[in-house]
């Protein structure tokens, strides 16, 4: 029925209203192109989720020097009978074990006792009890991916004139490794020969970067002084995921990254107040924490019945903890045996569930624009039979037979889905782009939103060109050459 | 070329059926161009439409070329219109917003063996050329006077060099200079190529151009006769 023929009379008509067909090419193009943005949010929506559960760390364990734990709290979720009375009492009462400045959950606005004594003792369990020895064990354990050491401080950071209150952290070069929502905005990360150099280099959190440079600069090879040093800028990290941007005060963004070694040699000091593990799986993060836990234990001595001088987390503990009272969030935890296991499992499937909902809604309501579009292009092709009457009977007259009419029309249509489902398509992948970089939005376009989209054009193509199609070739010649 | 043999046809309009034609026979030659004249209502539409191969009689035969056409299918019969049969109509039926040249072109799209892009065009710049608009072949209709519309459409007729051309009163809109110009331009092409040519008219002044004149009435042939001297007729008008 269709063959290169008709498409190039269906053209030749087309081309001869130029406004009707670029009207419906637009209906098209827009419905298409909805479909694909929305498809690419949704996707976006739930990969940036995706991304967040492994950024938050399903599979990081943090080895903190110093216990501040309270009783009763190490063993891992022995103490179900008392856990409400036990709430209740540090509610009531907090002891000293208990004080809030300690609590490694809570946030401060000001540096914290242990912070302002540095590296000495800092009362309960004593700050300074983990080494770079222990840190290697670690690294030695089977199933540990990656093992990122951290000395960390309050600093005052200066550029020029300006200055600004922030975290400092002495780390290793696998922290971006462990980190997967950290992305290099500019320059690098520092390298292995600087670490072992003990050089005064530095990578900024965006944060930072925008209170000292300005928002968005590129500091790459400025100076940057702390403790009256002054240290290269050789990169500045950034958020990946478009859903937690960098904050001020965020420990993460609000913050500035050297090598451990320099601030070692800067404060000549041996210790480290973490190590950060990242496990091969997931799902083995509870086990290594307890085989870290048993390792340390060995290594520092610690009888059996002493606590111990380090503190072990993993990330899911803290996600779940997180604005919760600390004495609630130690009965929670110490409740959940596997706690890591379960609940960050089942929350990334509700998450899950919850954007593919989202994203099934959003392309219901694009589908409806699809079908509007669709119904344009009947609506114009029938008007267009109506209108074109006496062109059909004379088509007839010429010689046209009923299906060389029909044929045409049912090209005009297609050659208006097809066409429209192609600009679409264009848009769509501008619209998504443009929407990425100026909102910031994760979009996600898949080759098969795009499939989707130019399959439905053309079943609406060709829906709307049957009918059309069958009214032109049904005229009779004679009634057509008369219609007025 | 062209014998009909008692042809009929009847329209049902509701519970009334109303017989437009009511049993023509004629015969009419190669080369011979032919008035059809009538009242409105005297069938002689019905009988071009048969003619042209655009409906079929009830009843009766119709010969073009020796063979029956009486009974095809629809799609034979385009065939026949495409390919021996050029059609000029009193409201020209040109497409609008389209150059003159691509309104010649029409029927050679629909023809058995596709011809070139070029071929279309070269062909149908030649036919204009033969009705003098070759000038005119960019201009679409609405730029185009009257009389040149209707030149565009005889040079449409002429694109599959038909055996016979209709023209259903080919000069009603046209004033009467047009007229004389579009008559001449068919008398042409009467004399020069030997097209059949059948004009249904109801202007005395248009039949004298032919050589015979059909006069219909309620269906039925009231007077065939011939003409003499078919030569400008209109000289003095």
């Amino acid at each position: 029925m269709l063959d290169a023929h008709a498409v190039e009379i269906a053209l030749q008509s087309l081309r001869r209203y130029p406004l009707r067909t670029a009207l419906a090419l637009v209906g098209m193009a827009i419905g298409v192109a909805a479909v694909l943005v929305t498809v690419a949010i949704g996707t976006g929506a739930q990969s940036a989720i995706r991304n967040q559960l492994r950024a938050a760390g399903l599979n990081i364990i943090q080895v903190k020097a110093g216990n501040y734990r309270t009783k009763g709290d190490g063993g891992g979720g022995v103490l179900a009978p008392h856990a409400f009375l036990l709430w209740l009492d540090g509610w009531l009462a907090p002891t000293a074990h208990a004080h809030p400045e300690n609590d490694p959950m809570e946030k401060h606005d000001h540096p914290t006792a242990a912070d302002r004594l540095g590296d000495s003792k800092a009362g309960l369990g004593g700050a300074a009890t983990l080494t770079q020895a222990d840190a290697d064990a670690i690294e030695a354990l089977p199933g540990v991916a990656n093992v990122a050491p951290g000395v960390h401080e309050n600093i005052r950071a200066y550029a020029g004139e300006r200055r600004w209150f922030t975290r400092l952290h002495g780390t290793d070069v696998d922290l971006p490794l462990i980190r997967r929502a950290h992305g290099i905005a500019h320059g690098r990360f520092f390298s292995q020969r600087e670490l072992r150099r003990t050089e005064q280099v530095a990578v900024l959190g965006s944060v930072v970067r925008d209170k000292l440079f300005g928002e968005g600069a590129d500091p790459v090879g400025e100076t940057l002084t702390l403790w009256n040093q002054a240290f290269r800028i050789v990169g500045v990290t950034e958020s990946t995921n478009w859903m937690t941007p960098g904050t001020v005060g965020d420990d993460a963004f609000d913050a500035v990254y050297v090598p451990f070694t320099t601030i070692h040699r800067l404060l000549n000091v041996t210790n480290l107040n973490t190590i950060t593990v990242t496990t091969e799986s997931a799902g083995e993060v509870s086990n290594i924490a307890k085989a870290i836990s048993k390792l340390l234990r060995v290594r520092h001595a610690i009888p059996d019945t002493a606590p111990e001088d380090f503190t072990v987390t993993t990330q899911a503990s803290e996600v779940l903890a997180k604005g919760l009272h600390p004495n609630v969030a130690r009965v929670l935890i110490g409740n959940l045996p596997n706690l890591d296991r379960a609940t960050l499992q089942e929350l990334s499937m509700t998450l899950e569930r919850a954007a593919r909902t989202m994203k099934a809604l959003l392309a219901a309501i694009a589908a409806v624009s699809l079908v509007v579009g669709g119904i344009g292009i009947t609506n114009i092709m029938l008007l267009s039979v109506t209108e074109r009457t006496r062109e059909i009977g004379l088509r007839m007259s010429v010689g046209a037979r009923a299906r060389d009419v029909g044929a045409q029309f049912f090209a005009e249509a297609l050659t208006l889905a097809l066409t429209g489902g192609l600009l679409g398509i264009v848009l769509g992948v501008l619209v998504s782009w443009a929407l990425e970089s100026s909102l910031g939005w994760a979009m996600e376009l898949s080759l098969g939103g795009i499939a989707l989209g130019f399959a439905v054009a053309t079943v609406i193509g060709l829906l709307s060109g049957v009918f059309p199609a069958r009214r032109a070739s049904a005229l009779d010649p004679i009634q057509a050459l008369r219609y007025e | 070329m062209i014998r009909t043999e008692e042809l009929t046809k009847t329209y049902a309009l509701g519970e009334v059926s109303v017989e437009a034609l009511r049993g023509i026979s004629l015969e009419i030659e190669a080369g011979e161009l032919v008035a059809v004249v009538g009242a409105s209502g005297s069938g002689k539409s019905t009988l071009m439409h048969i003619l042209g191969c655009l409906d079929r009689p009830t009843s009766g035969k119709y010969f073009l070329s020796g063979k029956d056409v009486s009974e095809l299918s629809s799609d034979e019969q385009a065939r026949i219109r495409n390919q021996q049969i050029g059609f000029v109509f009193q409201s020209f039926n040109l497409l609008p917003r389209t150059p003159a040249v691509e309104n010649v072109e029409l029927p050679l799209l629909y023809n058995a063996e596709q011809l070139t892009r070029s071929e279309r065009r070269d062909r149908a710049l030649a036919a204009l050329d033969s009705v003098g608009l070759s000038e005119r072949a960019a201009h679409h209709p609405s730029q185009l006077s009257g009389g040149q519309q209707q030149r565009v459409a005889i040079a449409r007729s002429l694109m599959n060099d038909p055996s016979l051309l209709l023209a259903d009163e080919p000069t009603g809109n046209l004033d009467t200079k047009t007229s004389i110009d579009i008559m001449t331009t068919l008398h042409a092409l009467n004399e020069k190529r030997g097209l059949t040519i059948i004009i249904i008219t109801h202007e005395r002044v248009i039949a004298e151009y032919a050589s015979r004149i059909i006069e219909l009435s309620d269906g039925l042939i009231t007077e065939d006769r011939p003409i003499e001297a078919a030569t400008a007729p209109l000289a003095g008008v």
